[in-house]
């Protein structure tokens, strides 16, 4: 028999159930053998609409919206729709409550980088333990939002002008514990798997992305941190009072999943030492200025932006003076993080897809809204 | 780009409608169609050329697409650019207008920055603004064959439009069946 | 070898074949003549798997592995059935019993139906010649390793008719993975196995054991090189973590077992750890010993000596599952074949070596504890050399990212912070 061995790419489908595409999102890969050669991405099973029914509700009904988008990190959300509707409206708001938000915001980022690091080992193949350590933790943060909010996922604690509720008297001994047990989980984790031979030849030098490309594809957070971009918009555009804090950026060396990894790893060190400096230096006074209920801001438009756990999440909000936002819009980080999935997979194989997938740290929730 | 380096502003800079028009001229004369405070409006066949050279200047250095959307005024649709720079830490607001309620078009802008493709397939997706030179403009969220265009103010058209505001929550007055227009 | 203390009577438990005798003679007295044959292979049977491995099966593989990992993850295991979970593998197996046990339409409904029973006959073929006690195996072959060897490829099979006969990619993926995974393993196992077999000069598995106890050292020792090739082999054999591509739960959820449900996934599950327990067997029965415990199995039953030391190797296959993330395919394909077979062939030439030295001074006693403490020694050095040599540099890796206290642009890697 002459002639080379005749194959064909086939068509496979990564998703939508699967137990390791974070949520229900496709990935139609186009496979030879092993190697992915195409990859298309099939979205939009969670589309919930929310930007038209934001356009019915008040600015206050809209804050728990933005808890269902990134359920994974709620509070950051919801702090930057308040920012955006305070940027429209020109409210002010009082120390306590900018500090209150910061802390809030950095355990909240603690929570989500535990889910993204279990979730990302777990990925590689180890099997749910990390998974289930990682937990460990995030439910010690997770008890702290129910103490102060009332729930654990879907806070909605920030209000426009300020947070929701004061603080409550278990609050400071729940953070301290947790800023007393993190920082060895954190190094835990980092001997276990930062310097474990089998994760590293799983993550290194796979969905590398080069400097000029993450730029190019409007990336944000760690996936352009660790490719060696110093971008952090807590430092850059600093909001809430975070000028005030003392901690750096931890940018990556080559842009692959592994490099990302670690800048999370590094970011939950940074987060420590955060909420650290504001619980130390918690101002007293009032948390929230009185907003009217039914606020109208004065027509015009607003670009606020935070840096959640994933990248740079921004609110666009179109007022025209009446009581509901004339436009809402989500700039959502996992949304846009994926525009350059198809260069991070494609010359790779399937299990260096869902690897990729993992270092991307998507909520689907976001992708949908 | 030493000099850059050292004396990165400490907050963005939002760069007022006048200072990016200022850039864009420089950059592609006669792109500019108006300017208003906060934005610059560009002119559609000049809008891929003017954010082209706006990336490759040195002193905008608008590297990074950070937002793209659409809004719909009653009457005209407006397309809406948020491009910032890293080493100068600014972000400068550029918008298109389209008038067409028909069949929208805007020229776009993924030859110059990859990172719009999706956000152009959303905005196609949700509004019907088609974009001409994307090389895969499909609804991305919602389906092939999905009737209308979900965020346009007279989707599910009532008499009147969509009437935003406290009057009128949903499942609390008693409305008849929406009709929802097929837009061919 | 120390004559043994186990009595003739029917009644001594340290030697369970006299019960079997008993019985076998006694039947053969009432019986035509041939029947007792297949009356000894039915109490065989009875006797080597469903008294022994069956129940070790059950309470080791499913319950205590659950336990296990659960403790690794820092969770309980099951607790619920019965007194701290114990009755946990009866509930699974009754709930796998009563399941519906879906077969896709356009599958290959014959092949499908046959890959488990393809997949259980080996197993309980293998037990058939592992050494329980000195009287105590089924069919003592002369080279009962290479009958070992040959049976325990035979699951692969299976595995490959359940991928095929599923009609779903995901399976074909899986299927066709572990063929390639064991086609690359098989070398790098027989090898070391070699070196076992030239030190002890013999092929017999009771031979082995035998020899174990003359010298009054185990074969682990002596070539602990092969020892731990032969573990990583194996591991990766019987798709265990880091190496269970061919049922990647995170990959292609769940490989070539994805349409199989029910009983038909029961006994794919089950005779996982059956493999597993006959690995662990083989590899007490050759490199730790057998039976043998430095002279305690004439007090202790021997049979609960190798069952105990079987168990304590299956929680090594349990350990290095709950740990461990996952190697890539080809990754795993390059291991074998890059770093493993030198590696076996390094130790059959040390091992060959050593035989040959020993046969030319006439066989003295010494000679083995002084190529023990030696072989562990290189065995050390070997490991450590061949993997740097591979290319495993530690200090490549930064494992803390750059710190940047001021946010700009692009950092160069080069430059300095």
């Amino acid at each position: 028999m002459t002639g080379a061995i005749k194959s064909e790419p086939f068509v496979i489908n990564i998703g939508p159930q699967h137990p390791s595409t974070h949520g229900v999102f496709r990935i139609r890969a186009t496979v030879d053998g092993e190697k992915v050669i195409d990859a298309e991405m099939v979205m939009g099973y969670l589309h919930r609409s929310m930007e038209k029914l934001a356009e019915e509700r008040t600015y206050t009904q809209n804050i728990p919206f933005t808890d269902r988008t990134d359920y994974l990190s709620s509070m950051s959300n919801n702090l930057g729709y308040c920012l955006a509707v305070e940027k429209l409206a020109g409210i002010e708001v009082p120390a306590r409550g900018n500090a209150i938000r910061v802390i809030m915001a950095e355990l909240q980022r603690l929570a989500s980088h535990c889910m993204a690091i279990g979730a990302f080992a777990n990925d590689t193949g180890a099997w749910q333990t990390p998974v289930m350590w990682a937990f460990r933790e995030r439910e010690k943060i997770l008890d702290i939002f129910e103490v102060t909010s009332g729930a654990r996922l879907t806070c909605n604690y920030m209000r426009i002008g300020g947070v929701a509720f004061d603080l409550r008297t278990p609050f400071e001994p729940m953070v301290r514990q947790v800023l007393a047990d993190l920082p060895p989980f954190i190094d835990e984790m980092e001997n276990l798997l930062s310097g474990n031979e089998i994760f590293i030849s799983r993550t290194r030098g796979i969905g590398v992305l080069s400097p000029e490309m993450a730029t190019n594809a409007s990336l944000s957070g760690p996936m352009l941190r660790g490719s060696g971009i110093a971008w952090d918009l807590r430092k850059a555009d600093p909001y809430c009072g975070y000028e005030q804090y003392d901690f750096a950026i931890p940018i990556g060396y080559r842009g692959d999943s592994y490099d990302r990894f670690i800048v999370r790893l590094e970011e939950m060190r940074q987060s420590v030492k955060i909420v650290r400096q504001a619980l130390d230096g918690l101002p007293t006074g009032p948390f929230r200025t009185e907003v009217p209920l039914a606020l109208r801001p004065p027509s015009g438009e607003a670009y606020a932006r935070i840096e959640s756990p994933r990248g740079e999440l921004g609110y666009y909000l179109v007022s025209d003076g009446g009581p509901s936002p004339f436009r809402f819009h989500i700039r959502p980080p996992s949304f846009i993080n994926l525009s350059a999935l198809k260069e991070m997979t494609v010359g790779g194989t399937v299990a260096d897809a869902i690897v990729v997938l993992g270092s991307v740290d998507l909520v689907v929730g976001e992708i949908d809204r | 780009m030493e000099e850059t380096r050292t004396g990165v502003a400490a907050v963005t800079r939002e760069l007022s409608g006048p200072e990016a028009a200022a850039f864009a001229e420089s950059a592609v004369p006669g792109s500019v169609a108006r300017t208003t405070d906060t934005a610059c409006y560009l002119k559609p066949g000049r809008l891929v050329a003017a954010l082209d050279a706006l990336k490759n200047s040195r002193e905008a250095d608008l590297v990074h697409l950070t937002n793209l959307c659409g809004v719909d005024f009653w009457d005209h649709f407006e397309v809406v650019y948020h491009v910032q720079s890293f080493d100068k830490n600014q972000i400068a607001l550029f918008k298109v207008e389209v008038s067409d309620r028909e069949k929208p078009s805007v020229p776009s802008v993924v030859p110059v920055f990859h990172g719009a493709w999706m956000q152009e397939n959303e905005t196609y997706d949700l509004f019907g603004i088609r974009f001409e030179g994307h090389p895969n403009l499909y609804r991305i969220l919602l389906w092939e064959g999905y009737p209308g265009w979900p965020l346009r103010k007279d989707f599910l058209s009532m008499p009147g439009g969509l009437q935003p505001g406290l009057g009128d929550f949903a499942g609390t007055t008693p409305r008849s069946e929406p009709t929802v227009k097929v837009v061919k | 070898m120390m004559p043994f203390l186990a009595s003739d009577k029917w009644y001594d438990l340290r030697d369970l074949s006299n019960i079997s005798r008993e019985i076998l003679e006694g039947a053969d007295r009432v019986l035509p003549f041939g029947i007792v044959y297949v009356l000894a292979a039915l109490l065989g049977f009875v006797a080597s798997f469903l008294i022994f491995v069956l129940p070790s099966q059950l309470f080791v593989g499913v319950y205590g592995e659950r336990k296990l990992i659960g403790r690794i993850q820092s969770r309980y295991g099951p607790n619920r059935v019965g007194p701290f979970g114990l009755l946990q593998p009866i509930a699974d197996a009754i709930k796998l019993i009563q399941k519906e046990a879906l077969t896709p339409t356009r599958s290959d409904r014959v092949v499908m139906y046959i890959a488990p029973l393809f997949f259980v006959a080996p197993a309980v073929l293998l037990f058939a010649v592992i050494p329980f006690g000195p009287n105590m195996i089924f069919a003592d072959v002369p080279v009962s390793l290479m009958y070992f060897l040959a049976i325990s490829s035979l699951p692969v099979l299976a595995n490959f008719m359940a991928g095929w006969s599923a009609n779903n990619k995901y399976s074909l993926f899986g299927a066709i993975r572990i063929v390639a995974m064991t086609i690359s393993y098989e070398t790098p196992l027989v090898m070391s196995l070699l070196g076992a077999v030239v030190i002890a000069g013999t092929l017999n598995l009771q031979g082995m054991v035998l020899w174990a106890d003359e010298y009054k050292i185990w074969l682990g020792f002596v070539t602990p090189l092969a020892l731990v090739i032969y573990f990583i082999c194996v591991s990766a054999e019987l798709n265990r973590t880091p190496t269970d591509i061919a049922e990647a739960e995170s990959e292609i959820v769940a490989g070539y077992l994805t349409e199989y449900s029910g009983m038909k996934w029961g006994l794919f599950y089950g005779m996982d750890i059956g493999y597993a327990i006959a690995a662990s067997a083989f590899a007490v029965t050759v490199f730790l010993g057998g039976w043998t415990l430095f002279g305690l199995e004439q007090w202790v039953p021997p049979w609960l000596i190798f069952i105990g030391k079987t168990h304590l190797f299956y929680m090594l296959f349990i350990w290095t599952r709950g740990t461990l993330p996952r190697l890539r395919s080809d990754q795993l394909m390059a291991f074998a074949w890059k770093f493993l077979l030198p590696l076996a062939l390094f130790n059959l030439f040390i091992v060959a070596t050593e035989r040959m030295i020993w046969a030319e001074e006439g066989y003295p006693d010494a000679y083995v504890y002084l190529f023990a403490m030696f072989n562990i020694l290189v065995s050390i050095l070997l490991l450590f050399f061949w993997a740097d040599f591979n290319g495993y540099k530690p200090g490549d890796t930064p494992t803390r990212p750059r710190l940047v206290k001021e946010p700009r642009g692009y950092v160069p890697v080069e430059e300095q912070l």
